[in-house]
């Protein structure tokens, strides 16, 4: 590995400086500046096709930015070599709307499955995947299969998954975009008592509802420009 | 790129549950490898065994100038040297009276009639001999002609030339056409393997594609996604390549008895320059089969052959088709 990423934070998690995404001539982000400090839990809200899905996919490394410059934990993600992208995606864990678990393996296999691919030994994943399904409630269903499990019950497997790599930051991408309210609250709150555990949380929703319960910082996003920054106890309304 | 054994088992494990996850694409994969090195096998040994055959003719052309009755041996031994001056002659051979005697009664050993006959003539009747090679078989009418010429016309009885070189004209056009056939053929199967590989390993993609986007998202290195899709195609060619060599073994195990029925002592290549230096090699190789009868070893030679082609032929698809569809 020719980039660490597991230096300790003299600097920001994340920092945006005038970031510009094009898709073609159309602007999904438009001169973005954006400080997201170790630790914080941050709320990023706006209409589906805001740019907040493309934030993240920057923050990942999934797609180069245009202008502007983005900064991971100190890193210039200019400089990051794609085959050096794996090891960053390692530190960052990902959730989604849609889930995506692996169908034919269970909730342990499905977390087994993260480790596994950055290359730890299966008895260090048979001591650790247990401890995870515990974090996030679900030690009693390690062997039941994605199908036998609710919505949330889901999303938070996914949230085990992607805690795995124990990383220093979380993207979740409308982690409760499918579930009803009692699941997503429960997500929610797992989110929360992670953050409280020292990992920094960016949460992208349109749920104002949601976001509005939990009084943390909020960012809007609308039309690839930020267009409201609240601080603390933030609030959304559309 | 770092690649603990761990990872490198789970690579070669998951490679092995996709072949056998889609058995049918991988045997149709494997099939249309297998038929790819049967052909180039065959026609492979059909080259070899026609081009030995050549090679074997080639060397029994020679020219023998049978002296009269008389002539004595420091006279033919004269025109020997005289003989082996010409730069288009490459060896010449002096076969005593005696020795003549004695090579007459080893091949009619069992003819006691005419061995009766020979004894009860008690004088040699056979001639001293000399058995001319020349360097390329265009020189040999010119030879023939000079020995039949006045300057010999005193001491040469009878010159015997057999012209071969119609028939051995007739055997390098079969083997220019297996060539030719042969090129054509295989380079068809080969696009057609490609193709098939290309197809199955991006169907399997296409069914992995979930599993695929997850890894990406978990921080799995791009080796580590290719990796089991380079052992799928690895799979196909060993596969093809242990039936392929299975399917030949009858012919392979009577190589030495074709050969050997060809040209029982094997070739002399010091004779053949102008086949090329390739071919050279294979009529030596043969002549060690032929003479030790050791067939293992080729088999296990020619296995090895097959399978660097199918792993050429299977990685340069898997490759492609990753290119395209694997956006790693």
């Amino acid at each position: 590995m020719s980039v660490n990423f597991t230096q300790k934070h003299k600097h920001e998690m994340i920092t945006f400086e005038n970031v510009t995404k094009l898709y073609g001539k159309a602007k999904a982000l438009n001169g973005i500046n954006l400080d997201i400090q170790p630790g914080e839990f941050i709320s990023i809200v706006g209409m589906s096709g805001a740019g907040k899905s493309t934030l993240m996919k920057l923050i990942i490394g999934e797609e180069q930015l245009d202008h502007g410059k983005v900064l991971i934990d100190g890193i210039d993600m200019s400089t990051v070599k794609s085959k050096d992208l794996p090891y960053l995606r390692r530190k960052i864990g990902i959730v989604f709307q849609d889930i995506k678990l692996l169908p034919k393996r269970t909730a342990f296999e499905n977390v087994a499955f993260a480790m596994e691919v950055s290359g730890h030994r299966k008895d260090k994943i048979d001591k650790d995947v247990p401890k995870i399904l515990e974090l996030v409630g679900l030690l009693h269903k390690k062997n039941n299969f994605p199908h036998e499990m609710s919505g949330g019950e889901k999303q938070r497997v996914a949230i085990a998954r992607s805690l795995a790599h124990r990383p220093v930051l979380l993207l979740a991408d409308e982690p409760t975009g499918n579930l009803d309210e009692v699941n997503a609250a429960e997500v929610l709150e797992l989110l929360l008592k992670i953050n409280e555990l020292g990992t920094t949380v960016i949460l992208a929703t349109h749920a104002s509802d949601l976001v509005n319960k939990i009084n943390k910082r909020v960012i809007t996003i609308e039309a690839g420009q930020i267009t409201l920054e609240q601080a603390t106890k933030g609030k959304y309304k559309l | 790129m770092t690649i603990n054994t761990v990872t490198f088992y789970r690579i070669i494990r998951t490679g092995f549950v996709n072949f056998w996850r889609n058995i049918w694409l991988s045997m149709a994969a494997s099939s249309v490898m297998i038929v790819t090195l049967i052909i180039l096998s065959s026609l492979m040994l059909m080259f070899v065994i026609t081009n030995y055959s050549v090679t074997s003719i080639r060397e029994r052309v020679d020219i023998s100038a049978y002296f009269k009755v008389g002539v004595t041996e420091s006279q033919v031994l004269r025109i020997k040297t005289e003989l082996e001056r010409n730069n288009t002659i490459k060896e010449v051979a002096y076969i005593s009276p005696a020795d003549a005697l004695k090579d007459f009664r080893d091949v009619h050993s069992n003819d006691e009639n005419l061995l009766d006959s020979l004894d009860e003539l008690g004088d040699n009747p056979l001639p001293a001999t000399l058995q001319i090679k020349a360097k390329t078989l265009e020189d040999y009418p010119a030879i023939d002609t000079e020995l039949q010429s006045e300057k010999y016309a005193d001491v040469i009885d009878k010159v015997n030339f057999q012209d071969n070189r119609l028939v051995i004209e007739r055997l390098n056009k079969i083997l220019r056409f297996i060539v030719i056939f042969g090129v054509v053929l295989t380079v068809i199967f080969a696009l057609i393997a490609i193709l098939v590989i290309f197809n199955t390993i991006t169907l399997t993609i296409f069914n992995r594609r979930e599993e695929v986007e997850i890894m990406r998202l978990v921080g799995a290195t791009n080796w580590y996604i290719r990796g089991p899709f380079l052992v799928e195609a690895s799979i196909y060619s060993i596969a093809a390549t242990i039936i392929t060599t299975i399917a030949l073994i009858p012919i392979l195990m009577n190589l030495p008895e074709i050969f050997q029925y060809i040209a029982p002592n094997g070739v002399n290549n010091s004779f053949f320059g102008n086949n090329g230096f390739a071919t050279a090699l294979v009529n030596d190789y043969i002549s060690n089969i032929v003479t030790s009868g050791h067939i293992t070893l080729n088999i296990i030679l020619l296995m090895f052959g097959q399978l660097i082609i199918a792993l050429a032929l299977s990685v340069t698809s898997t490759m492609l088709a990753m290119r395209k569809y694997l956006k790693v």
